[in-house]
C-alpha cells in the first residue's frame, strides 16, 4: 500500500458558440451629443467579464477613450438579442456584435468629419477621441465636435447596428447529412496533469497543473487568466468530485443537502501554471477566440491519464471517486470477474474496439 | 430584542429563533451577507460576531444579541474602503461576487488574528476553507489576503477607481444651443 505520482496529459479544442445554427448577438450603438458613447447589447455578463471587454472592443474600433463607453446590457427589455452567456461565445460572438456595431458608427464619424474638414473620410484616422487627416496632424476633429455637429447641424443620430450570426447547416432531410460550413475561431489547449494516488483509499490528490490555452488574443489579459484559473477548478472538480449522476436529468433524486454535490475548495487548489498562447482568429474581435467553458474540458482527461500512469488502471467514469478508483485497481486483478458490471480492462477492450467497430467496453 | 450591527443599535421583531442571515437581510435590509446554501457549508453568509466570523445562517439571532455584529457594510464603502475590500479589487478576486462578502469577512478576520504579521499561505487555505467560490478558482483570492495582510495595497488608489468620475468630453460640442 503506497501512494503513487502520475503524470497525464490531455489536449482539446473548443468551437465557439453553437455551431451551424445561427446563435445570434446583436447589439446597437448611438452617439450622444458630446461625442460619448452607449452601447445596447444583450450579453449578460455574469462576472467573467464581458462588459469590460465589450466596453474595450468599442473604445478600440472607434478610437475613443475606455471611459467615454457606457456598456448597457441591464435591460432584457430594451437590449438587442443575445442567444446567452455560454459555450465561451461571448468575446468571440458578443465581442463581434459589438465590433460591427462600431465599425458603423466609426464610418458615421468618419463621413461627418470628413464634411467638416473637407478630406476624403478614407483619409482620415480615429485616435484618442479625435478625427485626424492622416499624415497632416494638425487638420483634426474631435469625435465630440463630429457627434455635434450631427446632432445640431445635419439632423442625424449617429448610431450602428451589428449582428454576429453563424452560417446556417444545410440539412438533407432525406438522409440525413448536414452540409455545414467549419467555423474559423477554433480555440485549443492543453492541460498537464500530476496527480498522487493511495491505492489504499483510492483517494486521488492533483498537485499540479501545466495549462496552456490558444485565445487568439487575450483582449483582457487578466480575465483570461481569471477564466483559466476558475476553469482550472471547475475542470478538477468534474474529473475528482462533482457528480451529477443519478441526480441528472432527474430532479426525484436530486441531492437534498448542500455537501451532497462537492465542489471543489480552496484546499484542493493545486500549483496552477498557465500560459496564453495568442494565435489570432481570422474573424474573431481583434483576432480574439474564445475563453470560458473551454476552460474546464481538459482537466478531467489529463486527470483520468495521470491516475492510470500512477496506479496503471483506466477509470471510465467521472468523476474519478476513491471508490472507482479502487474498484478499477481491484478489477485489474480479477478482470474476468462474473456480473453484469461493466469493466474497462485495457487489453479486453483493445480487442473489442477493432471487433466491435470502436464499441470499446465490453459486459463480462 | 435589539442588535447591534456595524456599531448601530436597532430593535428587532423577528422570533429568537430566526437566523441572524434572515434578520439581517431581510428585517434590517444588511444586504451583503448572501444567502447560499443556507446550512452552513459555503461560507456566503459569514459575519462577525465580536470578531470572530460565524455563519449567520446557522446563528439564531437570540444568541447575536449583546454582540459586535460587523458585515461587509462595517468594512468600508466604495469611498472609504479596508484594506482587505482594496487587495480584492486590485488582485481582480472577485467574478460574480456571491461569495466574496463572506471572503471578505473571514479573511479580515484572518488579517487581525495574525496580529497584523504577514499571513502565510497555509494561514489563508485554513482560514477560507469552509468558502465555496466557483467561479476564481481561488488563485487570486489568496493573493489578495496576502497582500492585504502585508499592507501592499494601494487603497487610495483602488478607492479612486471605484468611484471614478467619466473623464469630462473633450469640449462643449459645437452648435449646441446656448
Amino acid at each position: 500500500m503506497a501512494r503513487h505520482q502520475g503524470r497525464g496529459f490531455a489536449t482539446i479544442e473548443y468551437p465557439t458558440g453553437m455551431n451551424q445554427n445561427g446563435d445570434p448577438t446583436q447589439a446597437w450603438i448611438k452617439l450622444k451629443p458630446d461625442g460619448r458613447v452607449d452601447v445596447f447589447s444583450g450579453t449578460v455578463d455574469i462576472g467573467q467579464g464581458s462588459k469590460t471587454v465589450h466596453t474595450q472592443i468599442v473604445a478600440d474600433t472607434l478610437g475613443v477613450p475606455y471611459d467615454w463607453v457606457t456598456m448597457d446590457n441591464s435591460n432584457t427589455d430594451s437590449s438587442a438579442v443575445c442567444t446567452g452567456t455560454f459555450a465561451s461565445r461571448g468575446t468571440f460572438i458578443g465581442g463581434n456584435a459589438v465590433r460591427f456595431a462600431a465599425e458603423r458608427v466609426r464610418e458615421r464619424i468618419l463621413d461627418i468629419a470628413s464634411k467638416e474638414l473637407e478630406i476624403d473620410p478614407g483619409d482620415l484616422e480615429i485616435a484618442d477621441g479625435e478625427v485626424v487627416a492622416k499624415g497632416a496632424p494638425n487638420r483634426k476633429i474631435s469625435v465630440a465636435d463630429v457627434a455635434g455637429a450631427a446632432t445640431y447641424n445635419y439632423g442625424e443620430l449617429i448610431s450602428g447596428q451589428g449582428t454576429a450570426l453563424k452560417p446556417f447547416a444545410e440539412v438533407n432531410d432525406d438522409d440525413g447529412s448536414v452540409q455545414a460550413e467549419p467555423h474559423s475561431a477554433v480555440s485549443y489547449a492543453a492541460c498537464v496533469a500530476d496527480v498522487e494516488v493511495d491505492d489504499e483509499t483510492g483517494e486521488v490528490t492533483v498537485s499540479r497543473l501545466v495549462q496552456v490555452y490558444d485565445v487568439g488574443r487575450a483582449i483582457n489579459p487578466v480575465l483570461v487568466e481569471g477564466q483559466i484559473e476558475g476553469g482550472a477548478m471547475m475542470g478538477l472538480g468534474l474529473g475528482l468530485l462533482e457528480e451529477s449522476y443519478p441526480h441528472y436529468p432527474s430532479a426525484e433524486h436530486r441531492g437534498e443537502q448542500f455537501g451532497a454535490y462537492l465542489a471543489p475548495a480552496i484546499e484542493d487548489l493545486p500549483e496552477l501554471d498557465n500560459v496564453i498562447l495568442e494565435n489570432p482568429s481570422v474573424d474573431g474581435p481583434f483576432g480574439a477566440k474564445a475563453i470560458g467553458e473551454m476552460a474546464n474540458n481538459a482537466q478531467p482527461p489529463a486527470i483520468a491519464a495521470a491516475i492510470h500512469d500512477a496506479v496503471g488502471v483506466w477509470v471510465t467514469e467521472y468523476p474519478a471517486t476513491p471508490e472507482r478508483v479502487l474498484r478499477a485497481i481491484k478489477a485489474r486483478a480479477q478482470p474476468r470477474r462474473e456480473g453484469k458490471r461493466v469493466i474497462f480492462d485495457e487489453e479486453i477492450s483493445l480487442r473489442t474496439v477493432s471487433a466491435n467497430g470502436g464499441a470499446g467496453f465490453l459486459e463480462v | 430584542m435589539e442588535l447591534t450591527v456595524n456599531g448601530v443599535t436597532r430593535a428587532i421583531s423577528s422570533p429568537p429563533l430566526t437566523s441572524l442571515l434572515q434578520v439581517l437581510r431581510e428585517e434590517l435590509d444588511v444586504l451583503s451577507p448572501k444567502a447560499g446554501c443556507q446550512q452552513g457549508g459555503c461560507g456566503a453568509c459569514t459575519v462577525l460576531l465580536d470578531g470572530e466570523p460565524r455563519r449567520g445562517c446557522l446563528v439564531p439571532v437570540a444568541a447575536a444579541e449583546g454582540h459586535e455584529i460587523t458585515t461587509v457594510e462595517g468594512l468600508g464603502t466604495p469611498g472609504d474602503l479596508s484594506p482587505i475590500q482594496a487587495a480584492f479589487h486590485q488582485k481582480y478576486a472577485a467574478q460574480c461576487g456571491y461569495c466574496t462578502a463572506g471572503m471578505l469577512m473571514a479573511s479580515h478576520a484572518l488579517i487581525n488574528r495574525n496580529g497584523g504579521r504577514e499571513v502565510q499561505r497555509e494561514q489563508v487555505i485554513e482560514a477560507l476553507s469552509g468558502h465555496i467560490c466557483r467561479c476564481t478558482g481561488y488563485v487570486k483570492i489568496v493573493d489578495a489576503v496576502i497582500a492585504a495582510s502585508r499592507g501592499d495595497v494601494d487603497v487610495e488608489k483602488e478607492q479612486g477607481l471605484l468611484v471614478a468620475e467619466p473623464s469630462e468630453p473633450a469640449v462643449e460640442p459645437k452648435g449646441a444651443p446656448a
